[in-house]
């Protein structure tokens, strides 16, 4: 039984199915775009973007970005912290023997740090490609005082809510409203312009930056993933740098004992910064690869800051990308309608599950690949959500629901058979002792019937455990006869209820002298077994009311065929109605009628009884035998 | 009319060696020169019809579907019924023991346009024969109890009606009743069947039908 509710699934049936199975999908499809729209996918899309920026292949060392790192070991061995004006100017003075192209310091310097602050600023004066740190946002650290604003850029980085950086900030406005840029986007400045590739305001938005002939799109509030985020400034995203090892990385004591290749300097950006764990100059950022997952030095992530511009400009790197706003919710509402229709299409449930998997992974793939090659960040979890709530889950609910509702519709079945049975067999016997009239009234002619009466009622119960085997196509009318195969043609299963029928003993059959028969071929190309039988079971009652209460008929006419596009069973007989019966048209109210009407509902058709003059009943059913549509009343009646 | 000629083509459908040649024999005693041929299973009975068709098919009800496959009266019947419903003019011959299975095909074969009688098996070889010249002239024949008490078509009683009260030849009745005279005399065989009138040597088989119509009350 459960695969014939599977198959339900798959069939399509009415419209009411349709609401039924359409809505829930669209509910979920609408209640995922909200919560997008709410930011609660936030969250999951960063963890997302995370995660995907750490699994992408490494990519080859960044040669142009040099770090000197002072680390635990360097501050021990220079005993001191901060970091003495003289060190720095030392290491400026060293780094000035490889000619660096660039050299920026990230170690605050708002202050002097004795001793050797005027060696410092001798140094820095002399060397004009070292630039200085500042910090503009709250809490703000000045810049060294020593140098020029145009060789001083900010180190900020704006995290994320969750804490986690996903974003480099290239320019934004002060307190006092001066503009203010970058540390990466200076160093970057002045390490293109040697090669004449100069900054400039956007294209396409005259807002953003551009280098060369790139243009760093801004990032916006709703930008990917982000829902209402402080887009202030001028902001991009940080695509990091892939791999354990992006950046070399040389110790403050290697570079002062020379132990370096002149190489890894020469003509290159220096990036000067402390990544000793007592100073705490780390930030969280899950996307690069690092030793303390999600902790990352400052002067590290300066480096992919830098790495990305360059790359951008000089390898054609794509910078992380985001579709529009409607793009990305069309996406989403486009694979939670995939679900939706793979439910219905898919023809067998086995193959189903793979289906749903394979897409889901496929869905997963994709958008990594996406964000690998081609920088693109799309929506990936409310769209996964989406599909595999409307794909997978659902389903469950359909199916649970279906079987539920196919149980019960079952079980009203097997009420219905039995009733029929009951009504169509024994109760009409017994409707026939109860209707002799008292001087018939004999046990001799009583007896027979209560035999008849037994053997009915057993057998019905053998008739129904023969009708409720699933694929049941028979139908027994009466255990001595032949059982019905409700394959065969209509009109010929018919014929055979009719003749069986008649067979029975019914007191008005006697006096009949013609049978007017016309069983011809119906056309019935979406009849169930179940309306056959029914049908069956219609036309049997038809003559069983003949045979009970048309008194003295002489003619019964019967036709079944097919014209004028309508069906048509009708019963007529030309007999006077029994005494007992009540003259209006109803002369068998009750199961028989309802059975009837029940049919006719089912069918689209009518069930009729009227008298016929001079006397007689006529009992007709007739339906279309295409079932009325809403355009109907274009066509012509027939 | 299919009036026995010269070359009357046969063929007959049995799964008895015995039984098929017997039929076959009698067949060739009666109708010299006659073209006679033989199929044993339903598939070679359709394979055959589907070449030529013949004047009058004389089958056995029990058949195997294929040759090695056991017999079924259930294979004879869907044979019928799809070869009633391919060549509506073909004169059939059943030769069956159970007659009483044929009450499922009743429908098809009171629209069917050509001669159809049935032969009970347990009944002399004469009787077969008569059964045989019925259907080669078009007649219906179908035991009685095969019908339930007189059971008859509403066409059928037009045409008593117009023939018996209104006394119209066949021509006129079919020009009244739409529909060809061809048709007009099929009504005419199948009601005589239903009212077990069949040819006597001597009798007006139109007198016949009238008498036993207005017994039945068919006609006032």
């Amino acid at each position: 039984m459960a695969t014939q509710h599977r198959l339900q699934i798959g069939a399509l049936p009415g419209l009411s199915n349709w609401k039924r199975s359409l809505l829930p999908g669209l509910t979920v499809l609408g209640l995922v775009v909200l919560a997008r729209l709410l930011g609660l996918f936030q969250g999951l899309e960063w963890r997302a973007l995370d995660t995907f920026l750490r699994l992408r292949p490494a990519e080859p060392l960044d040669q142009r970005v040099l770090i000197v790192s002072i680390d635990d070991a360097s501050i021990q061995q220079i005993g001191t912290y901060p970091v003495p004006d003289q060190v720095v100017a030392q290491l400026l003075q060293t780094l000035a023997q490889y000619q660096p192209r660039t050299v920026g310091i990230d170690i605050f310097r708002d202050f002097a740090v004795e001793p050797g602050h005027q060696n410092l600023l001798d140094t820095v004066a002399a060397l004009p490609y070292v630039f200085g740190i500042e910090k503009v946002l709250e809490p703000a650290v000045p810049p060294p005082p020593f140098l020029p604003p145009e060789r001083v850029g900010f180190s900020d980085f704006i995290g994320d809510r969750d804490g986690f950086i996903r974003r480099s900030l290239l320019g934004t406005i002060d307190g006092a409203g001066d503009y203010h840029f970058s540390l990466a986007l200076r160093l970057a400045e002045h390490y293109l312009a040697a090669e004449q590739v100069l900054l400039s305001n956007g294209i396409q938005d005259p807002a953003a930056m551009r280098l060369g002939e790139t243009e760093l799109t801004q990032f916006r509030a709703d930008s990917g993933g982000y829902v209402g985020a402080d887009a202030g400034g001028n902001q991009v995203l940080l695509n990091v740098r892939s791999g354990a090892n992006p950046f070399r990385i040389v110790s403050y004591q290697d570079l002062m004992a020379g132990n370096i290749d002149p190489t890894w300097v020469r003509d290159q950006i220096v990036l000067v910064g402390i990544t000793s764990l007592s100073t705490k100059d780390v930030v969280n950022s899950a996307a690069v690869v690092a030793d303390n997952p999600g902790l990352v030095n400052g002067v590290e992530l300066q480096a992919h800051a830098i790495s990305q511009l360059l790359s951008a400009v000089q390898d054609g790197r794509p910078l992380l990308r985001v579709w529009p706003e409607g793009w990305e919710y069309l996406w989403i509402v486009l694979w939670g309608g995939a679900g939706m229709v793979l439910v219905r299409w898919l023809p067998t449930p086995s193959a189903y599950l793979p289906v749903i998997v394979l897409s889901g992974l496929g869905l997963l793939g994709g958008s990594f690949v996406l964000l690998w090659l081609g920088g693109w960040w799309i929506p990936v979890v409310p769209t996964l959500v989406a599909f595999t709530l409307n794909g997978l889950v659902l389903p469950g609910f359909y199916l649970y629901d279906q079987t539920l509702r196919s149980r019960i519709d079952e079980r009203q079945r097997v009420i219905d058979q039995t009733y029929d049975a009951i009504h169509n067999g024994p109760l009409q016997t017994l409707a026939q002792v109860l209707r002799q009239e008292d001087d018939e009234r004999s046990w001799e002619q009583t007896l027979p019937k209560l035999h008849d009466l037994n053997r009915e009622l057993r057998d019905i119960y053998n008739m129904l455990l023969k009708e409720s085997q699933p694929q049941s196509n028979q139908l027994s009318l009466d255990s001595s006869q032949r059982p019905l195969d409700l394959q065969n043609p209509l009109h010929e299963v018919l014929y055979a209820v009719y003749t069986q029928t008649l067979e029975r003993d019914f007191p008005h059959f006697k006096s009949i002298r013609v049978h007017v028969v016309k069983f011809e071929p119906m056309v019935v190309p979406r009849l169930t077994l179940e309306d056959k039988r029914a049908l069956c079971r219609f036309l049997e009652e038809a003559l069983c009311n003949v045979g009970k209460y048309a008194q003295g008929t002489t003619r019964l006419t019967v036709t079944c065929l097919c014209a004028n596009g309508e069906n048509l069973i009708r019963v007529q007989d030309n007999g006077q109605a029994a005494s007992a019966a009540p003259a209006a048209p109803p002369r068998v109210g009750g199961r028989g009628t309802q059975q009837a009407q029940q049919l006719a509902r089912r069918l689209r058709g009518e069930f009729l009884r009227s008298h016929v003059s001079p006397k007689g009943m006529c009992c007709e059913l007739r339906w279309p035998v295409q079932p009325p549509r809403r355009w109907n009343f274009l066509a012509p009646k027939q | 009319m299919p009036a026995p000629q010269p070359r009357t083509k046969i063929l007959v459908v049995d799964d008895h060696e015995a039984v098929l040649g017997g039929t076959v024999a009698a067949l060739e005693k009666q109708y010299a020169g006659a073209d006679i041929r033989t199929a044993r299973t339903a598939q070679e009975a359709a394979d055959t019809l589907a070449l030529a068709l013949p004047d009058l098919l004389v089958m056995d009800l029990s058949i195997p579907q294929k040759s090695g496959e056991t017999a079924q009266t259930d294979t004879g019947i869907q044979l019928l019924r799809s070869l009633m419903q391919r060549y509506p003019d073909l004169n059939i011959v059943v030769q069956s023991a159970h007659v009483k299975a044929l009450v499922r095909l009743k429908p098809i074969i009171d629209t069917h346009q050509a001669g159809f009688t049935i032969a009970d098996k347990n009944l002399p070889l004469r009787e077969m024969l008569t059964k045989v010249d019925w259907a080669l002239q078009g007649l219906i024949y179908t035991p009685r109890d095969m019908r339930t008490g007189l059971e008859v078509k509403p066409e059928w009683l037009d045409v008593l009606q117009l023939a018996f009260q209104e006394g119209l030849q066949d021509k006129a009745i079919a020009d009244r009743m739409n529909v060809s005279e061809r048709t007009v005399r099929h009504y005419w065989t199948k009601v005589q069947d239903a009212l077990d009138v069949y040819p006597e040597s001597g009798k007006n088989i139109r007198i016949q039908t009238e008498i036993r119509a207005r017994e039945e009350g068919l006609i006032d």
